[in-house]
């Protein structure tokens, strides 16, 4: 399998706050790559930088040996990321069709698509997360969870090849919150995806990722698969603090 | 040359400090409340013709003229916050045009009742005659007024820095939910800082005001500066307004002495504040708070 | 080339890689084309009736035609631009120019203005990347408080307060009724057009990029929307379809001066005309236009020297009574429960 997505050296500073200090990692193209940490380690930082809200002070991105280091955030799309977010950040006045449709519409370079193909298209993929019959309602009226199938849904309606999961269980039951799971492992599957994961829910990543990378204070400490990691001595101190053999 | 140098230095000063009366209202209700005061211009024209009504209309010499003004303002504001503020708090758009269109029936109000023909004078003068300092001439009115305006500026950044109900406005200017969490009356608060942002404005009218024109139209021309000031120096930082009033003052000095196009006083403000926020797009100011 | 085919329902349009449906659907024709016949209709019975309403009717259209590029300019860059008169005053005055000195016809002037206006949008498009909200709102505010500084400063060419005289007419048909009603005819058919373009581009996939940018600009950056090119070419264009109107009016007045248009009292009309049909509501401008233009002569006729102070008082009240966010329009039309509107966002 080859690397889709490359991390060379990025390095992220706010002011005198090193975010993200010199990391490095690559993606296989259809993997499912853990991305943990505790609170603040600069997990949110580097999914903006990778998706290129913020610039990385130093280093490079290589999607598909194509350099999108210095590529603004819309040209990145193009090139096939695409991106949720922790906390739903939906279009407030647009109706659940209409988001997906934008995506639809821009998320890449569509041939022979109209306005009317376009929605088409997005209906398709309301569908797939189960929104279909919630498709003309005001995203300001849906509910915390169908927020997140939509956030997923304007996300594949770009058609991309790595997709960025930003912790999609948060705030949701563990109902819901295993329906999101299975929703992200089946886009997975259907649309050939490679998913860059960031969770703070360890059962979920030690079955669904295919390695894990792991980082503190901005640095990584551990990369490899779910069962190295877990068994990791400096990954337990990160998360329990240094004396817990005391207390094993 | 170094005659022109103390020229703009001077009359940059002197200029500086009277903006920084008439912007430091305006940043503080636009930073602070987040109330796009658009019609803080309605102020400028009130203090004149507020005035000047109840000396000719109802024959009161000045002081209880200026004390009846100060009152009527005081319930304008009032009003202004109640009927304006309060119900379109939301909808920024009608609030916008609101304050805007109050601003207008004053201005019209006054240029119908009492046009320039009139006259208008108030003689508010404090200190007659004129001071002089190396080359540079002014009128003593206008050298005090600079000195109040500096005082006053102190004043109302000791208020904010070392009283309670300063720090209760500072609270509600990061975050107004939050206040109300912490039990601060936010209301009372509100119209608190909307009277207290007349203060500076009424002080700077009438020391100014047998000095530079006097007319129904004024509001406008002042808001301008107010705008720009407010604007460079970061809405709702004193110290940002500070440093930009004269910034402002000195751009207008250098016009009037070094190009010798007073006309020009306006664009090369807006021209310098422009290429300002290019390189740094927040204004002067380092941080969002008032201090 | 461009490949045209007509289906049962609808035209499709294909050119290199692109394809466009049209929908056809007559069954909301019908209030147009009502709509637009009591539009031709009303000047030739005010002709009869009252000729000086030939004139409001004029002033209606020219409102309705600022305010609907004002909405598309809204939409499109997720601003409100505070100061669009602005370019009312670089057509205009281009217009003026080129007359009065080059001898230019009106119809040679119009594409200049367009290009001129099209040109200063360019210059000043940073603004609508770099300042967001307030600083947004206050700078447009200022520019045409700025510009009209200058035509006091060069007064030699602009003519300062007194204003450019001796522009060419759009027409002259002989009588002054002829030609307002020549006017009127070219005002309605501009305002026609302009409606026109803007239902066209709102309802269009570029009407949904528009109101994605709108809403939230951030997000529609991370969906592979292109947000700075379409705000910059919304900008441009909503300012040229601005300066056709300060085209026409130096035409059909003979007259220009930047202090009629450029001061506040003006820009707070237009900024009526769009709040009070109902904001970013391009049929609702209509509507707002023809209400503040009779109103406005219905006080004078009234009230006499009064009117300047009794207009903003009116508007005001009406600010207060009218639904919240729908203006006039809002009354003429109840929404059904939460229909996309585009609304406008300004950030605190």
């Amino acid at each position: 399998m080859s690397e889709i997505l490359t991390c060379t050296n990025i390095t992220k500073r706010f002011g005198g706050l090193v975010a993200i200090d010199d990391v490095s990692f690559s993606i296989k193209k259809g993997e499912t790559l853990g991305f943990i940490g505790p609170n603040g380690a600069g997990k949110s930082t580097m999914v903006n930088v990778m998706g290129g809200y913020l610039k990385a002070d130093a280093g490079k991105i290589i999607l598909d040996d194509v350099d999108i280091t210095k590529m603004p955030p819309h040209k990145r799309v193009h090139e096939g990321i695409a991106r949720t977010y922790q906390i739903p950040r939906p279009f407030p006045e647009l109706t659940a069709l209409m988001s997906v449709d934008v995506a639809s519409i821009c998320g890449k370079n569509r041939k022979n698509q109209s306005f009317e193909d376009a929605a088409g298209d997005a209906t398709h993929y309301l569908e797939f997360v189960g929104l279909f019959s919630k498709r003309n309602i005001i995203a300001k009226d849906l509910t915390f969870f169908e927020l997140r199938m939509l956030e997923l849904a304007r996300a594949l309606a770009t058609t991309p090849k790595v997709l960025f999961i930003d912790e999609v269980m948060a705030g949701l039951n563990p109902g819901e919150a295993s329906t999101a799971v299975k929703m992200v492992l089946k886009a997975k599957e259907q649309f050939d995806l490679t998913i860059f994961w960031i969770e703070h829910v360890m059962a979920v990543l030690v079955e669904a990722a295919d390695r894990i990378v792991v980082i503190q204070y901005g640095q990584k400490i551990a990369e490899g698969t779910p069962d190295e990691v877990v068994n990791n001595d400096t990954v337990v101190e990160a998360y329990l603090g240094k004396g817990w053999r005391n207390y094993a | 040359m170094l005659d022109t140098i103390w020229f703009v230095l001077f009359f940059g000063f002197l200029m500086g400090a009277v903006y920084l009366l008439i912007a430091l209202g305006f940043s503080l209700i636009t930073g602070v409340l987040r109330i796009f005061h658009l019609g803080y211009a309605y102020l400028f024209p009130l203090t004149i013709y507020g005035t000047w009504f109840f000396m000719s209309e109802l024959g009161l010499p000045l002081i209880p003229s200026i004390v009846g003004m100060v009152v009527v303002q005081l319930i304008v504001s009032y009003l202004l916050y109640t009927f304006m503020v309060k119900r379109y708090m939301d909808d920024e758009m009608t609030l916008l045009t609101g304050l805007l269109i109050v601003a207008l029936i004053v201005e019209q109000f006054a240029a119908w009742r009492y046009p320039i023909q009139e006259g208008v004078y108030l003689e508010t003068t404090l200190m007659d005659g004129i001071f002089q300092l190396g080359l540079a001439v002014a009128p003593k009115q206008l050298v005090l007024a600079s000195i109040i305006a500096l005082v006053m500026t102190a004043l109302f950044a000791l208020f904010f820095i070392k009283t309670k109900t300063g720090l209760a406005v500072r609270a509600l200017s990061q975050d107004i939910l939050n206040s109300q969490f912490v039990g601060l009356n936010v209301e009372k608060l509100y119209i608190l800082t909307m009277m207290l942002i007349l203060i500076p404005v009424i002080v700077a009218m009438l020391l100014i005001a047998p000095i530079w024109t006097v007319e129904p139209a004024m509001g406008w021309q002042y808001m301008t500066t107010a705008i720009l000031i407010a604007v460079l120096g970061g809405l709702g930082n004193i110290k940002g307004t500070i440093i930009a009033a004269f910034l402002i003052g000195i751009d207008h000095a250098l016009m009037c002495f070094v190009v010798g196009e007073p006309r020009f006083m306006n664009l090369s403000a807006l021209a310098l504040v422009m290429v300002i926020l290019i390189v740094r797009p927040q204004g002067i100011a380092r941080s969002e708070s008032i201090w | 080339m461009v490949d045209v085919e007509i289906k049962r329902d609808r035209i499709v349009i294909r050119w290199r890689e692109k394809k466009w449906d049209w929908m056809i659907e007559p069954r909301y024709w019908r209030n147009t084309m009502y709509w637009t016949l009591a539009l031709i209709l009303f000047p030739v019975f005010a002709y009869f009736l009252s000729p000086g309403l030939v004139n409001t009717m004029v002033s209606a259209n020219i409102y309705a035609a600022i305010a609907i590029p004002l909405s598309l300019m809204t939409v499109g860059t997720g601003r409100i631009n505070f100061g669009p008169n602005f370019y009312i005053g670089v057509g205009g005055y281009v217009a003026a120019l080129l007359s009065i000195h080059l001898g230019m016809s009106p119809w040679l002037t119009l594409p200049l203005a367009v290009l001129m206006s099209a040109f200063c949008a360019l210059v000043f498009s940073p603004l609508v990347i770099m300042a967001k909200g307030l600083y947004y709102v206050l700078l447009t505010l200022l520019l045409p408080l700025l510009f009209l500084e200058v035509t006091f400063i060069w007064t030699g060419i602009f003519k300062g307060d007194v204003g450019l005289f001796g522009i060419e007419l759009l027409f002259d048909l002989g009588g002054a009724k002829l030609n307002f009603i020549a006017a009127a005819y070219v005002s309605a058919a501009i305002m026609l057009l302009f409606l026109l373009i803007a239902n066209k581009v709102l309802k269009s996939r570029y009407g949904l990029i528009m109101a994605a940018i709108n809403d939230d600009e951030e997000v529609a950056h991370g969906i592979g929307v292109n947000i700075n090119l379409v705000k910059i070419l919304t900008f441009i264009g909503a300012s040229a379809m601005i300066g056709v109107m300060g085209w026409f009016m130096a035409h059909y007045f003979g007259t220009f001066s930047g202090i009629t248009y450029l001061p506040l009292t003006y820009m707070l009309k237009i900024l009526l005309v769009f709040m009070v049909g109902g904001r970013a509501q391009i049929f609702g401008c209509v509507a707002g236009g023809y209400f503040v233009a009779f109103l406005e002569e219905f006080l004078i006729r009234v009230m006499g020297d009064f009117q300047p102070v009794a207009f903003p008082i009116i508007l005001l009240i009406l600010l207060f009574v009218l639904p919240r966010g729908e203006g006039l329009f809002g009354l003429y039309r109840r929404r059904h429960y939460r229909e996309y509107m585009p609304q406008i966002h300004v950030r605190r």
